[in-house]
């Protein structure tokens, strides 16, 4: 069987809990977004979006953190 | 004014400093609050625009110690101003704060990524406690954290405090007490990674091996809900109108009467001061100039209390983060950053507590970028000065200068969203717009004291840092409006006319006559730079007008301006052109050096504050000629 194919975390429809695959985008601001718990294996979910379409608001470790798309799209999940 | 270690013992370092350590979010301000009972002030260090709160522990919570609240540290990597600091501070690299021992406040609802932080602190081999806070939001995400389990896994005591009630608090300075006077011992924080991926999965382990939490977190049920609202696609941006013109009302007429009142208190001291005192130059400076300075200022601090204590209960429930996330995506386009309708907002109260304000901005180019155009927002300042100039060239009814403030105050918005945006574009756009990455705290019911104790520490900070350049800048104005040469002596009391400040007015009158000012408009175009309604107050002094009858001081000036000519042409100097050119003059030039000082001293260097001040000032003179210019050629006198 095939792996599931990563995709962006703006592809992922509301409240679903999905896993971190990889980071892929600028390495400091990667660097960030590991620091703040966006660690490969975690399970995330986006719980909202804001009304303009952007940012959008993703659970992660008992948090909530607003995220832009540009920022969301480097987080690969499974 | 005194000092922020005036009541404490002697230099930082001396001392024994207990460091409140932790993520933003984290009840940390709260704890400290609650530890120093409100007794502590904000602290600037040399060469540091960031701000600490020292204070000292109660005695009843045992032998009273120093206790310094570090900023939250959100991440380490790529760090904020704010986050520098606090990790210079923790890794003992600051030469004045020194740590001793340090308070790491963990929220129960988010372990792992607070221990994980927390392995920063573990690594320094410091005494150390872990305040749990949040413990009442655990029956929100249906958890338990075992307090005691966890503190045998990490070797660390793990006391649950409720700083907003003061439960815990006593236990956890009494458990303070007891480590400080042993030798440290190795605990599990200090052997979590500086690597991310490890750290976390370290912390991971070692919660599941504590058997500490019992089952894994729900989302918080209220938050979410509250957030379904706040951020839904249509009610979303109406909650947030509603609430940011319920701020401006507060701001405007909830302030009204407390500024009438300290107008009043202000007029009533200058005035007996110059009355009952012998008539001297002394007694004049003292009066007319230092009171009368401090007092065109200080009528703005109930604007600012207003502010500061609104601004402090919004981020304290956790709706400020909503905003910033609702109207993220404009201000980002502009290069600005979601929190910046913060101090874009401050900045039409006054454009100094609205730098202050610019610190909630965690990335550096989008501070930097809205400190630029906060003297563009039309600060209250103005306002006197837009009433007289609009109640001089509208004759009609109030509804239509009514009309054309607002129109002032909407344009003001777009323009400084403009130039954000060009600067942006063409001066910034080597920079790399920074992360957003904001957490979004959850909903809590605020508690008052702890609000108002932060809303005077920020007030009296705000006093302490914009004070003495008002006071010293109005000085220097009423001395240069009130002395001039005169034959015989070098330097004399003289009528404003024959002041150093009309020499200067008359020197730039050739500038000043393209945009139709003389100058006497001049003099009142110089003393506005102490703070921009003094306009109206000097133009009233140079020409002549009478306030000893029962007319008011606006009555007066408006049947003198109608009637005013220049000196040599006898054209009359306010019609309609020149008084638009006045309005567009004052709508964009930096006339305030209270702003220009504080700038400075935000960005410890003049280079942004000067440019400012020449650009802003340089744009107004331009469009106010072009204005005036334009509007003559199109047969508008």
């Amino acid at each position: 069987m095939d792996p599931p194919v990563a995709r962006p975390l703006t592809d992922v429809g509301l409240n679903r809990n999905v896993r971190i695959e990889r980071l892929d985008g600028p390495h400091q601001d990667c660097a960030r977004l590991l620091d703040l718990g966006f660690t490969p294996g975690e399970e995330i979910s986006v719980t909202q979006w804001a009304p303009l379409g952007d940012p959008l608001v993703v659970r992660v470790r008992g948090a909530l953190l607003a995220l832009r798309k540009r920022e969301a799209a480097w987080i690969l999940v499974e | 004014m005194s000092t922020d270690t005036a009541r404490s013992t002697p230099s930082p370092s001396k001392d024994h400093v207990v460091c409140l350590v932790g993520m933003p979010n984290s009840g940390k301000t709260t704890l400290m609050n609650a530890l120093t009972g409100g007794n502590f002030k904000t602290a600037n260090y040399a060469g540091v625009t960031v701000s600490l709160l020292r204070g000292r522990s109660k005695p009843e919570y045992g032998t009273p110690r120093n206790i310094v609240d570090l900023p939250g540290v959100h991440s380490s990597v790529a760090p904020s101003p704010e986050e520098e600091l606090a990790v210079e501070v923790i890794e003992g690299r600051h030469s004045k704060v020194k740590p001793d021992a340090f308070i790491l406040v963990v929220d129960a609802t988010q372990l792992e990524r607070h221990l994980k932080f927390g392995g920063l602190v573990g690594r320094q081999g410091k005494p150390t406690v872990i305040a749990l806070t949040m413990v009442d939001l655990l029956d929100r995400t249906g958890q338990s954290v075992n307090a005691l389990k966890l503190s045998n896994a990490l070797g660390i005591p793990v006391i649950p405090v409720d700083p907003r009630t003061g439960r815990g608090v006593k236990e956890l300075f009494a458990s303070l007490d007891g480590l400080s006077g042993m030798l440290w011992m190795g605990n599990a924080l200090s052997e979590v990674s500086s690597e991310p991926v490890v750290a976390f999965k370290q912390v991971q382990d070692l919660l599941r091996r504590s058997g500490a939490v019992t089952r894994t977190a729900q989302p918080d049920s209220l938050t979410s809900r509250i957030d379904r609202f706040v951020l839904h696609r249509y009610l979303g941006f109406p909650v947030f109108f509603l609430v940011l013109i319920s701020l401006f009302a507060a701001i405007f007429w909830l302030a009204q009467p407390f500024m009438d009142m300290i107008d009043g208190a202000f007029t009533f001291a200058a005035s007996s001061v110059t009355s009952l005192a012998p008539e001297s130059v002394l007694v004049r400076f003292l009066g007319d100039g230092v009171i009368a300075g401090v007092g065109a200022v200080a009528v703005f601090f109930p604007q600012i209390m207003i502010l500061f204590f609104l601004m402090t209960l919004l981020e304290d429930s956790g709706y400020l983060a909503r905003g910033a996330t609702l109207v993220d995506r404009p201000l980002s386009y502009l290069g600005l950053h979601g929190r910046s309708f913060v101090p874009m907002l401050s900045g039409f109260a006054c454009a100094i507590p609205a730098v202050f304000a610019a610190r909630a901005i965690p990335a550096r180019r989008e501070r930097l970028l809205t400190i630029w155009i906060l003297p563009l927002m039309s600060c209250s300042a103005r306002l006197p000065v837009y009433a007289l100039l609009l109640a001089a060239v509208l004759s009609g009814a109030a509804w239509q200068a009514g009309i054309a403030l607002a129109a002032i105050y909407i344009s003001s918005l777009l323009i400084g969203s403009l130039v954000a945006g060009v600067t942006a574009r063409i001066f910034m756009k080597h920079r790399q717009p920074s992360l957003l990455a904001m957490e979004l705290p959850a909903y809590r019911v605020p508690r008052w004291w702890p609000i108002l104790r932060m809303t005077w520490a920020r007030g009296s900070a705000y006093l302490k840092r914009a004070g003495v350049p008002i006071m010293i800048v109005s000085a220097v104005l009423w001395i240069i409006s009130n002395f001039g040469y005169v034959p015989g002596a070098p330097i004399a009391a003289t009528p404003m006319d024959q002041s150093f400040a009309s020499e200067l007015g008359q020197k730039i009158e050739p500038v000043l006559r393209p945009m139709g000012a003389d100058w006497r408009v001049g003099v009142g175009l110089i003393s506005a730079f102490a703070a921009r309604e003094v306009f109206v107050s000097s133009l009233a002094i140079v020409f002549g007008v009478d306030t000893d009858d029962e007319q008011t001081q606006q009555e007066g000036l408006l049947k003198q301006m109608r009637t005013a000519t220049f000196a040599d042409t006898g054209q009359k100097i306010f019609t309609p052109a020149s008084i638009i050119g006045l309005i567009v003059f004052f709508f964009f030039s930096l006339q305030c050096f209270s702003t220009v000082a504080v700038v400075r001293k935000e960005m410890n260097s003049w280079k942004l504050a000067g440019l400012q001040l020449l650009f802003y000032t340089g744009l107004g003179y331009t469009l106010a000629v072009v204005t005036v210019q334009s509007l003559r050629a199109l047969g508008v006198a």
